[in-house]
This record gives structure tokens, sequence and C-alpha cells, in this order.
């Protein structure tokens, strides 16, 4: 107990070093910059501006808190429906070489493809801005929870499988005794993987798209604004929102790992 | 009454008495060779192997590693197809793995995500698909008694004890209750004294049972196969590995463990099988 208070001590201290480390390294380019990147302490004042009413929800102006909220949705939406999508193929790509070794090129080909390159289409597809971000952010979500879903279905230990077969576990008792348990920190590596890039991938698709999100906030009100520190109040505010989407996954994929 | 009719009633009452008298094995090994293809080609682990084992009777399959007992008990198990031959299991053909015969892994096999008592309910729930939920429940809270775990059967495996874990597995594969047991090295990462109370405690269970189970399981271990079989079947090296021969161990049960040492029986046996597995003794021999 008092070792584990003394460890997160540790943890939170070497956090406030980084981050003064970060503050005075700023301060310092903003001094030689003369005060054209503002400096911690001007954007703090930025800072507190941008969040007066937050989510100011009028149909010519929203908050800031209303565009994250917006863009939180349509990464949520993508990255729901590729999940949905993503596992349940990953459970079948695993457990089949065949199927495995047919889909794989095609996995290959789309996976390196920069996100972006799917809005157009998209675009071209829905008539409609912020569908294609959702479906730019749906592509890009599929292949990293696809890849490691498959891969973690496709390591289950011989001992497990032979424990199925030795007690005649039916297919359902099989997936969901076996395969799930197996494979969910996998699973959980995929899903965080994903939301990471669709969370970086929103962004960019937002300034393409414009009008709605965080991304139109950095581009409209930051740069065609002249006020760059809103552009950092805003990098500021989508680290920190992928720090925790981050966070919360990996403590998923921990809670689900079990000692054998 | 003459002689014809005293005959054919002879006959007659000899084949009411015969199945009862010799009753079927629980176990038959027809000729059995398992193949597998490797890269370098056709590897036979067994070669035409034949084997009877009694129903109740306790036989060690004894080896080298890598001789293939454990293959052949994969046949009886199920898990390994025999390339040529049969295995008849309790009068039928063993197509694959059923409730009938219980299977005691090397490496306990437990699922690390279930606890104790879900580990043995999930089979339990599998292997006997007509009992009632609270069947189920009764059969598992009685086996995880014998073994001394209730009050671990909150625990996930990776919390207990090899030992512990052991006990799990030997009470899931007791709670199916299957009239064949299959120990595969069961008590081999097991340190000599949970080895020891591990013997007596399977030995109980078999009693418990009115020593109606069958049971075969592999070893490398001669004191553990003396100690607890009616047979110990020494096999030769693989591949293509053959039964070198079956060493009845005729000791009386029960067998006490500190006793039995001393029993010029038992070390008459012991030496025999020492014999037939090691050849070399001395650095002396491996000069020669």
């Amino acid at each position: 107990m008092k070792a584990k208070a003394i460890k997160i001590g540790w943890s939170v201290l070497y956090f406030v070093a980084g981050m003064l480390l970060l503050l005075g390294m700023w301060d310092m380019v903003s001094k030689i910059t003369k005060g054209e990147i503002p400096s911690p302490l001007a954007t703090w004042d930025t800072f507190k501006e941008v969040m007066t009413n937050p989510f100011q929800n009028d149909p010519d102006y929203k908050g800031i808190g209303t565009k994250l909220i917006s863009s939180l949705a349509r990464v949520g939406i993508g990255f729901g429906l590729g999940s949905l999508i993503a596992i349940p193929l990953g459970f079948v790509l695993g457990s089949n070489r065949i199927i495995m070794n047919i889909f794989n090129p095609i996995v290959q080909i789309l996976r390196p493809v920069s996100p972006l390159a799917w809005f157009p289409l998209g675009l071209a597809i829905f008539q409609d801005s912020p569908k294609a971000s959702i479906f730019m952010i749906f592509i890009c979500s599929l292949w990293p929870t696809l890849i490691n879903t498959s891969f973690g279905v496709s390591q289950i230990p011989q001992d497990h499988k032979n424990v199925g077969k030795a007690f005649g576990f039916s297919l359902w008792k099989y997936i969901t005794k076996i395969m799930i348990p197996y494979s969910l920190p996998h699973i959980f590596t995929g899903l965080r993987l994903s939301i990471g890039v669709a969370w970086m991938v929103i962004v960019a698709g937002e300034m393409l798209s414009g009008g709605i999100g965080l991304g139109y906030f950095v581009w409209e009100e930051g740069f065609n604004g002249g006020s760059i520190g809103k552009i950092l109040v805003a990098i500021l505010i989508i680290g920190t929102v992928g720090l925790l989407l981050d966070k919360f996954f990996t403590g998923l994929q921990k809670r689900f790992t079990y000692a054998v | 009454m003459n002689s014809t009719t005293k005959i054919a009633t002879q006959t007659i009452v000899d084949s009411i008495l015969e199945p009862v008298l010799t009753p079927a094995p629980a176990i038959g090994i027809n000729n059995v060779t398992v193949s597998f293809k490797t890269p370098k080609g056709t590897y036979t682990a067994v070669k035409e192997i034949s084997l009877t084992v009694q129903k109740g009777e306790i036989i060690s399959l004894i080896g080298h590693s890598g001789c293939g007992k454990s293959t052949l008990m994969g046949t009886i198990s199920g898990m390994v197809k025999p390339t040529t031959g049969e295995v008849i299991a309790n009068g039928k053909k063993v197509m694959g793995p059923g409730p009938d015969r219980g299977i005691v892994f090397q490496n306990y096999s437990l699922l690390p995500w279930l606890t104790v008592y879900r580990n043995i309910y999930e089979a339990v729930d599998s292997a006997l698909k007509d009992l009632s939920k609270s069947e189920k429940r009764e059969l598992v809270e009685r086996n995880l008694k014998t073994v001394h775990l209730w009050d671990h059967k909150d625990k996930l495996p990776g919390q207990l004890s090899g030992g512990m874990k052991q006990r799990v597995a030997i009470a899931r594969a007791f709670a199916i209750n299957p009239s064949i047991l299959l120990l595969d090295e069961p008590f081999g990462a097991l340190d000599a004294l949970t080895k020891s109370n591990m013997h007596v405690e399977l030995l109980k269970l078999w009693n418990l049972d009115n020593r109606e189970k069958t049971i075969v399981m592999v070893t490398h271990d001669i004191e553990e196969a003396i100690f607890l079989s009616d047979r110990v079947v020494v096999m030769n090296n693989g591949p293509e590995a053959t039964i070198k021969e079956i060493v009845p161990v005729p000791l009386e049960r029960p067998r006490n463990k500190k006793e039995i040492v001393h029993d010029p029986v038992y070390m008459s046996t012991h030496d025999k099988l020492l014999n037939l597995l090691i050849d070399k003794f001395s650095i002396d021999d491996i000069k020669e």
C-alpha cells in the first residue's frame, strides 16, 4: 500500500517536471520570437477567453466545448461502426487460415492509405461533409482493430482449445469462454490504436470539410482569425483528449489481461 | 437329463455368465499406428500398438521423452487420430473426445479468466448437458470440496499454487464423472512433497468411486508409476515406438507410501523398470 503511494507520488512528480520543462521551452520560444508565438501566460488568457461560455450553440457561432463534442461524436460514430465490423471480422480471420490468406492482401493494400484520401470519396458518396468525415473515421478505425483481433484469435494456445475439445464445448461456449476472453487484450490494443488514429484524423478532416468541429476551430478562428493563441489552445485540448482516450483503452487492456 | 441338453444348458449359462465374469475391457487399443506429416517427411510416433485395459484398472505409460506415450494416450482421449488401427473405449470406437473420458492435462490447462468454480462449472455444463442447473452446481461443489478447494472457489487460476491448480484440474476431470480418466504427466511440474500428497489424493478419489474408474496415466517417474498402477507399460524410444514390456505391480491395495518402499516386491519391480528404462548406470558403462 505504502509502496504504491510512493510509486504514484513519483509518477506525479515526473509529470510535473515534464510539464515545467515544456512550459519553460515554450516560454523561451515565445521570447525568441518576441511574442509572435504567445507565451504560456498569454495563452492561458486566450484559454480563459475561449472557455467563457464554451457550450454556446447558436446557429452563427458555436463554443469550443460544443465543437469538441461534435468532433468526439463523429469519432465515436465512425469508430463504433468500424469496430462493430472489425472485431467480428477479426474473429473470423483469426480462426480461419484460408479466409485470412484471402483477406490479408486487401488489408495490406488499404491499410497504408492516408485516411484523408478516403474523405473525397466519402464526400462523393454522401454529398455531406459531416457524413464524409464519419466515413473517413470508419475506414481508418478498421485496420488496427481488425489486425490485432485476428492476431489475438490466431494465437489462442492449443491448451485452451484442448479444454474446449475435451469437455465438448459448444461453438457458442468456445467463442464466449475461450476465444473472446483470450483475445480481449488484443482487441483493446487494436481499439486503442484505432481511436488514436481516428482522433488524429478527425482534426485534419474537419479542416478539409470546414464548418464543424475542433479542426474548423483551429483553421477558422486560429489561422484565419490570426490568433496563434487559439491554435495553441486547440492543440493542448486535442492532445489532452487524445491522452485520455488512450489511457482509457490502456486501462481496459490491463484489466482483461490474465496471469496463467 | 440327457447329455445333449446338459451341454446346451451349459452353453446358455456360459453365454449369460461370460460377459459378467469376463467383462468387456474399458479400453482396447487395436494395432494403432500414428504418423504425422512433417516438412521432413512422415514421422511415425507409435507403431502397431495393441493394449487392453480392464475396467477399474490403473495403468501407467512410461518411457523416455518423445517416446510417443502422450501420443498413444491422445488416441484414447480422441485428441489424436490413429493413422491405422482403432481404439475402443467403453465398447465404442473412439472418434473424438467425449465426456466418458476425462482428461487431466500436463500443464493443468485451466482457463485463466474463469474462477476455480467457473472452470469446473463450464466443463460440467458442457459435458453433462442433461443435468439441471442445481444438479450441476451440486456436482461442482462436491468435487471442489473433495479436493479441499471450496474456500478458494472464487480465485482465478493465476492466484493458485501449482499443486492447487492441479487439484482443480483433477476435480474438473472427476466432476464430469467419466468412466475413464486420462492423466498426461499430471504431477510432472510439482515438487516432491506436493506430488506425494497428490498421489494419495488421487487414490482417495478413485476409492471413493468404488475403484470403478479406469485410469491411464503418462509419466516418466518410476516410483509414481509403481505406487499408483496395477500394470506399468514400458515403451521403447521413438520414432516408431512400440511397447517394450508390460510390468505387473502385484502389490496389495491400499498401499502405504512409507511402507511400500521396503516391500521386496516393490524393490524388484523398481529394479526391473529401471533396467528396462536405463541401460547405463555409471560412467564406466558409458566408456564401453
